[in-house]
């Protein structure tokens, strides 16, 4: 079943069960981040945390609630919502969900570059992780090209990368001074840890900045899916919707980098697992940023749900990730695609 | 030959690797009337079907739309005007018939404009015509492999061209599938005066249908003209190596092939 909104400056169709599923996983982010203010060293009470957050309640709880929960919560579904978006456009474009930038070594790329930034000036690391996710990505694209870019090539050449660049940066802790080496490991496998509203400003305002081109390209995106034969038949221009796609895919992914880290599989399980929940081979752009910001956000309150050993947020989201890895390539072998 | 076609092929060579697949091919696909393109496999049929949509770069030559070559003009123009269904489309997991016949309406839609009226009536009019609207809702690999080519199909309808390439559109169908098909192409292009060019194997539902053939041997038109024309023995025999009788069609009058 299927739903017209029609006004005078916009027509779209959309399917009943996209909408339903949608808005249980709205729900779903809503009860999760309430449960995550709550939950941690210092509970806070049903209603106690609302009161805090609306003015009263004490300093400490104030601060606790204001200065370190909200705006870890808030980095961490919008971190979330980036690595959902880019892995479900790269899959969605390349035909192939293995196509993820974590699994294809774009995320190591950014983590790569955010790390040369912090060690060579000390700061600037949405730039660093944007110039090393872009060179990455022209490295490998040139790399396995061949007359288009077959997938079993992308993803090795990919996989062989990002294992390049990960030993790259354990080198590059191992020339920094312990202390900093310590924050940067943990910073490599992903954490939210100690996130302040400049990292909430920087990761939502880069998402509302390219929401409107999320939005344009989402209509030739879901063409795209189609054979290219077909999509150039259609009117679309294959070269420079690619050209586009892989600019915004790459921005959302160091965007996400910079501010979580490169978390482990949240952009490669995020569209399957949207996808799944809505079966009807659409991009699935939306869902895949719901999903994705769940799952950060799961994975974050997990890691603050274990005290004693602090583990970084990315051994959550690999625990998530690695099984549907194992599905999705279980799938791909059954269809004969690996 | 009087005003020159609206779609035109100009001295057109392609080739894969070095190896010429067409040579210097000139043909006029007549307007309003039914072409079909027949020869043996692998003499180049798709590859002219493909160039003549743009979806081939020509090493020279060039293909006309309009007058115009047909890789100087906008993409989404071209494709207001010509539609192509390749010959073995695909399309992703669980894509329903009726958003697959909807994307057909690409070039008429944007960002802003998916789902207008128009859009809803050429979309609801093309699953009507091929017999597709009971399984609208169904995704695609839910499909017999004739009722997937007929979701196809109405795709190619949806996208309201006038002039619609279709590259063995009969594959997969069963006979009675077949005729009726190529009967709806027929009356399409009675109706509307749709430009229809489409790549059969079949040589005598090509002579059926077709008020226009062309024959390709080896990426070269051995011969075209009215089916009376072209499907003679002499050519059958030069054309696909097939000695044969050829007698006429008792009910369509049409020349007939009896493979000896
Ligand atoms: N993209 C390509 N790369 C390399 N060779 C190609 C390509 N496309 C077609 N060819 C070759 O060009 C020749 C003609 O192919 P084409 O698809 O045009 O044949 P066809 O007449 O449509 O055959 P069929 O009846 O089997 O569909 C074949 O030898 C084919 O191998
Ligand atoms: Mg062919």
């Amino acid at each position: 079943m299927s739903w017209s909104l029609r006004l005078p400056f916009l027509s779209l169709s959309f399917s009943a069960r996209a909408v339903a599923v949608g808005s249980c996983l709205l729900l779903l982010v809503t009860v999760g981040s309430v449960l995550a203010l709550r939950l941690g060293s210092y509970p806070f009470t049903e209603t106690s945390w609302l009161s805090v957050l609306l003015g009263a309640g004490s300093e400490i709880e104030r601060m606790i609630l204001m200065d370190h929960r909200l705006p870890r919560i808030l980095t961490a579904l919008g971190a979330g919502a980036c690595f959902g978006l880019s892995g479900a456009m790269f899959q969605t474009m390349m035909r192939n969900p293995l196509a993820s930038p974590d699994v294809i070594g774009f995320n190591a790329g950014a983590s790569c570059g955010a790390l040369i930034a912090i060690i060579l000036t000390g700061g600037n690391v949405l730039l660093g992780a944007l110039i090393g996710a872009l060179l990455t990505a022209i490295l490998v694209v040139s790399l396995a090209w061949k007359e288009g870019l077959p997938p079993q090539r992308l993803v090795l050449i990919g996989l062989g990368i990002g294992f390049a660049l990960a030993a790259l940066s354990d080198l590059l802790l191992s020339r920094t001074d312990a202390r900093t080496a310590a924050d940067m490991a943990e910073w490599l496998i992903g954490t939210l840890n100690a996130r302040d509203w400049q990292d909430v400003w920087l990761v939502w305002s880069g998402l509302l900045l390219l929401a409107p081109a999320l939005f344009w390209i989402h209509f030739p995106l879901a063409r795209l899916g189609l054979s290219d034969d077909l999509t150039s038949s259609l009117g679309l221009r294959l070269s420079p919707l690619r050209l586009g796609l892989t600019g915004l895919g790459i921005l959302l992914a160091a965007l996400a980098v910079c501010t979580a880290g490169p978390l482990p599989f949240v952009a490669f399980a995020a569209g399957p697992i949207a996808r799944a929940l809505v079966p009807n081979g659409k991009p699935a752009l939306l869902g895949a940023a719901v999903i994705g910001a769940l799952l950060v956000l799961a994975a974050d309150t997990a890691s603050r749900m274990v005290p004693s050993i602090q583990l970084p947020a990315g051994v959550f989201t690999a625990l998530i990730g690695g099984p549907v890895m194992i599905w999705l390539l279980m799938v791909q072998f059954r269809k004969g695609k690996l | 030959m009087n005003a020159p076609a609206r779609l035109h092929a100009k001295a057109l060579s392609v080739a894969f690797a070095k190896t010429p697949i067409l040579k210097d091919l000139t043909a006029d696909i007549p307007d309003g009337k039914i072409t079909v393109i027949v020869g043996p496999n692998a003499c180049g049929k798709s590859t002219l079907l493909r160039s003549l949509a743009r979806l081939q770069k020509p090493d020279s030559g060039e293909v006309l739309l309009d007058g115009k070559s047909i890789h100087k003009q906008a993409n989404r123009s071209v494709a207001q005007r010509l539609a192509i269904l390749p010959q073995s489309p695909s399309a992703p997991e669980g894509l329903t018939v009726q958003d697959l016949v909807t994307r057909g309406r690409t070039p008429h839609q944007s960002a802003l404009r998916q789902w207008s009226h128009q859009d809803a009536e050429a979309v609801g009019r093309a699953l009507e015509l091929t017999g597709m609207a009971p399984y609208a809702n169904r995704p695609l690999e839910a499909l017999s492999g004739g009722q997937r080519q007929r979701a196809w199909i109405a795709m190619a309808m949806a996208q309201d061209t006038e002039i619609l390439l279709l590259d063995e559109p009969t594959t997969y169908l069963d006979l009675p599938h077949q005729i009726e098909l190529l009967s709806l192409i027929q009356s399409f292009n009675q109706q509307s005066n749709q430009t229809v060019a489409m790549v059969l194997h079949d040589i005598n539902l090509a002579a059926r249908f077709a008020d226009h053939i062309i024959a390709l041997r080896a990426g070269a038109i051995f011969t075209k003209g009215s089916p009376a024309e072209v499907v003679t023995r002499n050519n059958m025999e030069q054309v696909f190596d097939l000695r044969c009788q050829i007698i006429s069609d008792p009910v369509h009058r049409t020349p007939h092939v009896i493979p000896e």
